[in-house]
């Protein structure tokens, strides 16, 4: 049996594995298991049970955990968020804030294949907690293909993300223009960093990625928008750095 | 550039989601009701000390607890859950919205009122 010791920079899953090798496979769930049961509190576990529990009764084929708490980087706005092949499960009566991703196995399929940098995410850094295939599969072709996700997905909307952002900056509503501020530099965040062939981790480990690129200034502005109550002028001045960070032919679009 | 009252902006936020309505602008109209709700719902929890924090999911239990108390006469906790997902649908994924717009609109409208009722 192969025994699994590679990681890749940042704690991801190696590629170099041989994902073909069940007994991989078998490791990485139960390695993934632990990681998410220590990363959780004892609410955030039973959160998760009751999804995953939801999701198999919806005929799901495959469950993560994903995002800052897989990776044991939670904020205080940090959200629950799961990757579901399947049915999103009911989660309005749950007390946190909780962010599915769902596709059907075609639209997983569909989205590694065109470059999306979430699917990538759950495959290398997510905690899979239960899988039929998909997820594993999916890693088989990851690997052998040495894919990477598309920079350019990442900048396709940013042109409006900022434009809705300066709309609510306009508008003096301080709290709604952080929330799309902060989710603005995320979003270019990941895709200056995915053009330096860095892959981002979690948000919040996002800044001290940016200053190895050489976007320091942007890594000060979106962890300043993470721990810190910004005012409108420090909003609207963190979306200059976007337009002064970003490619022309992004902000054209 | 100076913050202003919650209900001045839930009916600044109603009155650009009445805009992008009409102008079927959907992505701007779906986030336009979800800050029109979400700033009428922490405008009436102030008034009835219920905590909102900054957490979308504390607002939206906000407007269920002030239909529980009887400040609202139905709840509106869902509808601001699922506005929530449609503009994270719409904004990150591309996907159309499964809520109805124009019937979310009148919902909106009617917490927005009862969010500034007073305030003219």
């Amino acid at each position: 049996m192969a025994v699994v010791h590679d990681i890749a920079p940042g704690g991801g899953w190696s590629l170099r594995l041989d994902w073909h090798d069940e007994s991989v496979w078998q490791q990485r769930l139960q390695r993934d298991r632990e990681v998410a049961t220590c990363n959780q509190s004892a609410e955030q576990r039973a959160i998760t049970e009751t999804l995953m529990s939801r999701a198999r009764e919806g005929g799901a084929s495959a469950f993560a955990l994903t995002g800052s708490t897989a990776r044991a980087q939670r904020t205080a706005i940090s959200d629950l968020d799961y990757h579901v092949i399947g049915e999103r499960p009911l989660h309005s009566d749950l007390p946190d804030d909780v962010d599915i991703y769902a596709t059907d196995l075609p639209g997983f399929w569909g989205k590694l294949n065109q470059g999306d940098d979430f699917v990538q995410w759950t495959l290398r850094y997510g905690c899979v907690l239960f899988d039929e295939g998909g997820f594993q599969q999916g890693m088989q072709h990851l690997a052998k293909e040495d894919l990477w996700p598309s920079p350019a997905l990442k900048f396709a909307r940013l042109a409006e993300h900022i434009r809705l952002a300066r709309r609510l900056i306009s508008m003096g509503d301080r709290d709604a223009a952080q929330d799309q501020v902060r989710a603005t530099l995320t979003s270019v965040s990941r895709g200056l960093l995915l053009s330096a062939r860095v892959f981002p981790l979690a948000r919040a480990e996002l800044p001290q990625q940016l200053t190895t690129v050489g976007f320091p200034e942007l890594g000060q502005a979106l962890h300043q928008s993470i721990g810190s109550e910004l005012t409108l002028d420090q909003l609207s001045q963190a979306l200059d750095l976007v337009d002064g960070s970003t490619p022309v032919e992004a902000l054209a679009s | 550039m100076s913050p202003r009252s919650k209900p001045e902006l839930a009916h600044d936020h109603l009155e650009a989601a009445r805009d992008d309505l009409e102008g079927e602008r959907t992505g701007d109209a779906i986030n336009a009701l979800f800050y029109a709700g979400e700033a009428a719902v922490v405008a009436l929890a102030e008034t009835h000390g219920i905590d909102t924090k900054k957490s979308h999911v504390l607002k939206a239990t906000a407007a269920s607890q002030l239909h529980q108390k009887g400040v609202l006469d139905h709840d509106l906790g869902p509808l601001l859950r699922e506005l929530n997902q449609a503009r994270k649908d719409y904004w990150y994924e591309g996907e159309d919205p499964e809520v109805d717009l124009e019937a979310a609109y009148e919902e909106i409208e009617w917490l927005v009122d009862k969010a500034t009722e007073g305030e003219e």
